[in-house]
């Protein structure tokens, strides 16, 4: 189930992707329609994208490094609907 | 290593930047041996197939389920526990459970390090999925001890871990960050300044340098900054990173 395309150009392909990349989905697949809409070339950097931030995103979690004040100023109203806030308070 | 088996071209600096970040693995680093850092990528693999870490997964709390991971059996148990739940479980990951491993004997600087691995494993391994290949052999360790190395300027501040933070990175590390936005995820690694070194140059090639993050005008690759951008985001959510 893909979360839909965001308006972005192939963005249904690379929700689709962002999925199997996660372990949600068929990589063969997933790979065979990215490829179809954004290139071989495409598809390598997409790749790159997804390994970045499928590491990136432990290195965050398991260091507990906080969120910048900037940041955290300009996301406060959505991530006030979205109760994110609450949801990160639990981890401690 | 490389990818010559690889179905299309991958563009040069892709597959140049992963062998230094296998090097860089089987090398001693400042403190883990070579055969542990091996082990530790060996063990980020190994992980996807523990029966535990599946258990926990699925459980409303991971502390909910007690039991033994299935380690390979090089790495002491607070170790696997760690790359362990840094593959599988990383959004549930807690102060709590990281001073847990400190109580357990595990120094804050091998823990740094063992993140530092664990990620760059799993962003080598991310690749070669993706491009629908088979996970490339991991490297003979390299002999030697690690070096120790402890930045003067690393200190608390908000995270788990002792950071260098911007503005107070001096000496060797003087140029740790070239300059780019401050922003707490390029601090994360700095107690291990090889380890953000070595990470940040996976990010920079496979991503975007930080030069080109924000230069709109230009796409320097073949998907656009708003297509990396979905992707890149979508991936976090999927990862339930807060960050």
């Amino acid at each position: 189930m893909s979360g839909g395309g965001g308006g972005v150009a192939a963005g249904e392909e690379l929700a689709v992707f962002a999925e199997a990349v996660a372990g949600e989905g068929d990589m063969a697949a997933a790979i065979s329609a990215l490829r179809r809409t954004v290139g071989d070339a495409g598809w390598v950097d997409a790749a790159g994208v997804a390994a970045t931030f499928n590491a990136i995103d432990r290195v965050a979690d398991a260091t507990g490094i906080p969120l910048e004040p900037k940041k955290a100023a300009v996301s406060a109203d959505f991530r006030g609907a979205l109760a994110i806030d609450a949801w990160a308070d639990a981890r401690g | 290593m490389g990818y010559p088996d690889a179905p299309v071209p991958i563009r040069a600096d892709i597959p140049a930047a992963h062998a230094r970040a296998w090097a860089w693995i089987a090398a001693p680093g400042n403190w883990l041996t070579g055969a542990e850092r091996v082990a530790i990528a060996a063990e980020t693999r190994h992980a996807l197939d523990c029966r535990l870490c599946a258990a926990r997964k699925k459980a409303l709390s991971p502390e909910a389920v007690t039991g033994e991971h299935d380690g390979l059996g090089v790495l002491e148990p607070p170790m696997v526990e760690i790359v362990h739940r840094i593959v599988t479980d990383p959004a549930r990951l807690t102060r709590r459970w990281f001073e847990a491993r400190l109580a357990e004997g595990v120094e804050v600087t091998r823990y740094v390090e063992t993140v530092g691995v664990t990620a760059v494993t799993v962003s080598l391994d991310t690749f070669a999925r993706s491009m629908g290949l088979p996970l490339r052999r991991l490297p003979e360790p390299k002999p030697g001890e690690p070096s120790g190395y402890l930045p003067a300027s690393a200190r608390m501040e908000e995270a788990w871990v002792p950071l260098i933070l911007h503005g107070e990175e001096t000496g060797a590390e003087a140029d740790i960050y070239s300059g780019v936005p401050r922003a707490y995820i390029l601090m994360a690694l700095t107690l291990v300044p090889e380890a953000k070194r070595a990470f940040f140059d996976l990010v920079e090639t496979q991503y975007l340098p930080s030069r080109w993050m924000r230069a709109f005008d230009v796409e320097h690759r073949a998907i656009s900054h708003a297509q990396i951008e979905f992707l890149a985001a979508r991936i976090s959510a999927l990862n339930q990173c807060v960050y």
